[in-house]
């Protein structure tokens, strides 16, 4: 029973809302955890600051008769901050890229309340192409992903996505098993 | 009670209110509209940790003494 609730926490079938019956889900691409680090640090940082001053101000505190103050103030700047650093994961999280054997959705999420979700049949893919530009995306391998379209909306641009190159060739793949009708086999893990 | 203590408390119970709201949202979103395992252990760690703070604030503002505070803000 507990194994099979933590379950949860270790295997997924990626399944999400709107997936069509024995559509299979061949990526789930997120932005590069890169991306979110710097949110993070600074919230990180700012979570030091009751620390710093508690250290320094401590014995003026405790001889004032400040220190249960302080530390309920500390207890809710913590609280604050915990809530910012969760808030930055979702909206991380939240914002997919998934590639099934049918179809590419892009799921922009730009707040909790504020979401576009555009989606692109494999067969109406026309060229994609990957952009990296400069040091850190180099060296950490992540980029942008354009893909050309005959839809009326001419281009999906994928931000920040990791190993862009093999995404490209996955999509490319995709699109191609799509017009000869042979299911596509990608080799590897991403 | 003085009207002061009165207000002091209505303040700390709506902002733990506030901040239990939001982390339903908070919640809300990684279970339902999440993908893969990543927002559940999010999801999981996020109501852990929120668990554990607002209960050690629930403590430290048991044992706040705020009379000579309210003193301080009457003067």
């Amino acid at each position: 029973m507990i194994k099979a609730l933590l379950s949860i926490f270790q295997e997924s079938a990626n399944s999400f809302d709107g997936q069509e019956k024995d559509e299979e889900v061949i990526l789930l691409l997120r932005r590069h955890p890169f991306t979110i680090l710097l949110p993070l640090s600074l919230f990180g940082l700012a979570c030091l600051v009751p620390i710093a001053i508690g250290v320094i101000f401590w014995s003026y505190l405790s001889a004032h008769g400040w220190l249960d103050l302080f530390l309920l103030v500390s207890g809710v700047w913590f609280l604050a901050f915990w809530l910012a650093i969760f808030y930055s994961l979702t909206i991380y999280t939240l914002d997919t890229v998934i590639i099934t054997d049918r179809r590419i959705i892009d799921s922009d999420q730009r707040g909790l309340f504020n979401r576009k979700i555009s989606e692109l049949h494999s067969h109406r893919v026309q060229d994609v192409s990957t952009h990296t530009n400069g040091l850190i995306e180099t060296i950490l391998k992540f980029g942008d992903i354009t893909v050309q379209t005959a839809a009326s909306e001419k281009q999906f641009i994928f931000h920040q996505i990791p190993k862009p190159d093999r995404v490209k060739d996955v999509i490319m793949q995709v699109a191609r098993s799509r017009d000869s009708g042979v299911k596509a086999v990608i080799q590897g893990d991403m | 009670m003085s009207t002061l203590e009165i207000i002091f408390n209505i303040l700390a119970a709506l902002i733990f209110l506030i901040y239990w709201g939001a982390t339903f949202i908070i919640l809300y979103h990684l279970t339902r509209f999440g993908i893969g395992v990543q927002p559940k252990k999010f999801a999981a760690v996020f109501l852990f940790g929120s668990v554990v703070l607002s209960g050690a604030a629930i403590i430290l503002f048991m044992n706040l003494d705020i009379k000579p505070l309210l003193l301080l803000i009457s003067r």
